[in-house]
């Protein structure tokens, strides 16, 4: 039985994981400052 | 009441049990979460005896569907019933059973359909045959709404009481008895190649059935929880 | 003061420990990219191609180190738990929340490339055996960690509350693993091979490069998140404001 397409899949999978795992925080961060930026606009505007 | 508000309050509806169920997220994993835990406690406890996994396993599959879906059924109504937007859905005039089929649909995207979703990797665990595997998915599209529509009959029926959650596992397991009984059966069946689209299309008929009745029954249900 | 004493102190606060991990964060991403691919070079172009485990053995560098990090990983959320807890030291309880998803990536990693390393060797994507159960077991609970942190309204609540479950959990696995070890000699269940029969050295490298390298990325990740969730707490207060001021992006 060729190994390749389940060394293939392995690899794909722990990249794909990896990669969720490493991005989530990364991705989160930049909408959660977006939304401070807005909400810090907000409030300058009405001072 | 014209036809076109009627579509645009269940699309309405539909878009807001979605931008709740997305808040929530976290909340609606647990189910699912549950269901792979309880499939896992089979094994330990029967045995990983390979044959006797396969033979069991289209009803272990089941049962923690119903298990899992009943968890969810609990919240199908509580939030709105706790904070007054279920009375403000029924004094709106709109037709109460399309809301609650609105309610159904919302909940079988979010909670039934991810269990279908999950069952091959159940039936992996359990050692299903590769045989049984599309009739199991089959078994759980047709099963799963009729899980949600019968389940928000009894979440309706409960969704005043203090322990509400109990109670609705009492009520409605009965009922999901019959639709236990003929999917275990047509998995069974397609695993050692026996006919088994009888007990599938009974199932759709049920379905069907379901689908006409279930919103209005639901409805009044709700009627008489907030009376 | 004594600077190992003064480092510890200062990293209880929030914006110097968030200035400091961000330093910190480029460079151990660097690190375990860099050892990662010395690892894989070796593991695929020097070990020996034609011996008969060498082709799967491949999927053991994953593996492997992917099951030895969900291990670790929830060891040190305990011990983390038990400082946050005794101590209520904050930035404990945030280190302890940031590694739950970390360590559950391992864990499902770990199991799914146990399960595609299973199925060309011994003719099953899964087999109830004591490593593969403990491990689906581990991964439970990581969710349920996950989950009790969620469902909380107030984020030091939940993290001492997670940090409790993290450390009855890990009191718990090794009883787990050891029950369902025994559960398996019961039922003489098959077992997924053990180690083999022995590494040959030109794998053991590269495997345990890739054990180190895992720490990195857990390292990295971390903080990653620790920032996250202290800009997320402390959204209101002086120094994320001060922060936002000065981002340009």
């Amino acid at each position: 039985m060729s190994y390749t397409p389940f060394i293939m899949a392995a690899y794909l999978l722990s990249t794909a994981v990896l990669l969720w795992a490493a991005l989530a925080p990364v991705i989160k961060k930049r909408s959660l400052l977006r939304q401070l930026k807005a909400r810090q606009q907000r409030m300058d505007k009405t001072q | 009441m014209s036809k076109q508000a009627t579509g645009t309050a269940f699309g309405a509806l539909l878009r807001r049990d979605f931008l709740l169920a997305y808040r929530r997220r976290a909340e609606l994993l647990q189910p699912l979460v549950f269901l792979m835990v309880v499939t896992t406690l089979f094994p330990l406890g029967v045995g990983p005896s390979p044959q006797l996994l396969a033979n069991i396993a289209p009803g272990v599959i089941w049962i923690a569907a119903l298990l899992a879906s009943v968890l969810s059924l609990d919240s199908l109504f509580r939030s709105d019933f706790e904070d007054g937007t279920l009375e403000q859905m029924v004094l709106s005039g709109q037709s109460l059973a399309l809301i609650a089929l609105a309610r159904i649909v919302a909940h079988w995207l979010v909670a039934g359909l991810p269990i279908v979703l999950l069952s091959p990797l159940l039936a992996m665990w359990m050692n299903l045959p590769d045989e049984g595997l599309p009739i199991l998915i089959e078994s759980l599209v047709i099963g799963t709404p009729i899980l949600s529509l019968i389940g928000a009959i009894g979440g309706a029926l409960t969704v005043s009481l203090k322990r509400g959650g109990q109670l609705l596992s009492l009520l409605v397991f009965p009922l999901y008895v019959p639709l236990l009984i003929l999917a275990t059966s047509a998995v069974g069946a397609a695993v050692v190649d026996l006919p088994y689209t009888g007990q599938l299309g009974l199932m759709v008929s049920g379905l069907i059935v379901a689908l006409t009745l279930a919103p209005f029954a639901t409805a009044a249900a709700l009627k008489l929880s907030l009376s | 003061m004594n600077p190992i004493v003064l480092f510890f102190h200062k990293t209880g606060s929030p914006p110097w420990f968030y200035r400091f991990s961000g330093y910190l964060i480029p460079w151990l991403w660097a690190i375990f990219l860099v050892i990662t691919a010395i690892a894989l070079y070796l593991g695929f172009f020097h070990a020996p191609v034609d011996y008969q485990q060498g082709a799967t053995v491949r999927i053991m560098y994953l593996h492997v180190p992917a099951a030895w990090m969900s291990m670790m990983i929830y060891g040190l959320m305990a011990i983390m738990g038990f400082i946050a807890l005794v101590w209520r030291i904050r930035i404990m309880e945030v280190l302890v929340i940031a590694s739950a998803p970390v360590g559950a990536a391992f864990t499902m990693m770990a199991l799914m490339t146990g399960s595609l390393w299973g199925r060309p060797m011994w003719g099953t994507y899964w087999v109830w055996d004591a490593r593969l159960t403990s491990e689906l077991v581990l991964l439970f609970l990581y969710f349920g960690v996950i989950a009790l942190y969620n469902s909380f309204d107030e984020p030091r609540k939940a993290a001492r509350a997670a940090s409790l479950m993290s450390i009855v959990g890990a009191i718990n696995l090794p009883i787990i693993y050891f029950s369902v070890e025994w559960w398996n000699t019961l039922h003489q269940g098959s077992s997924f091979g053990g180690d083999g029969p022995g590494i040959h050295p030109d794998m053991l490298l590269p495997l345990l490069l890739m054990a180190i390298s895992t720490k990195f990325f857990y390292g990295a990740n971390l903080l990653s998140r620790a920032r996250l969730i202290l800009l997320k707490q402390d959204h209101r207060k002086r120094w994320v404001q001060d922060l936002l001021s000065q981002e340009k992006h």
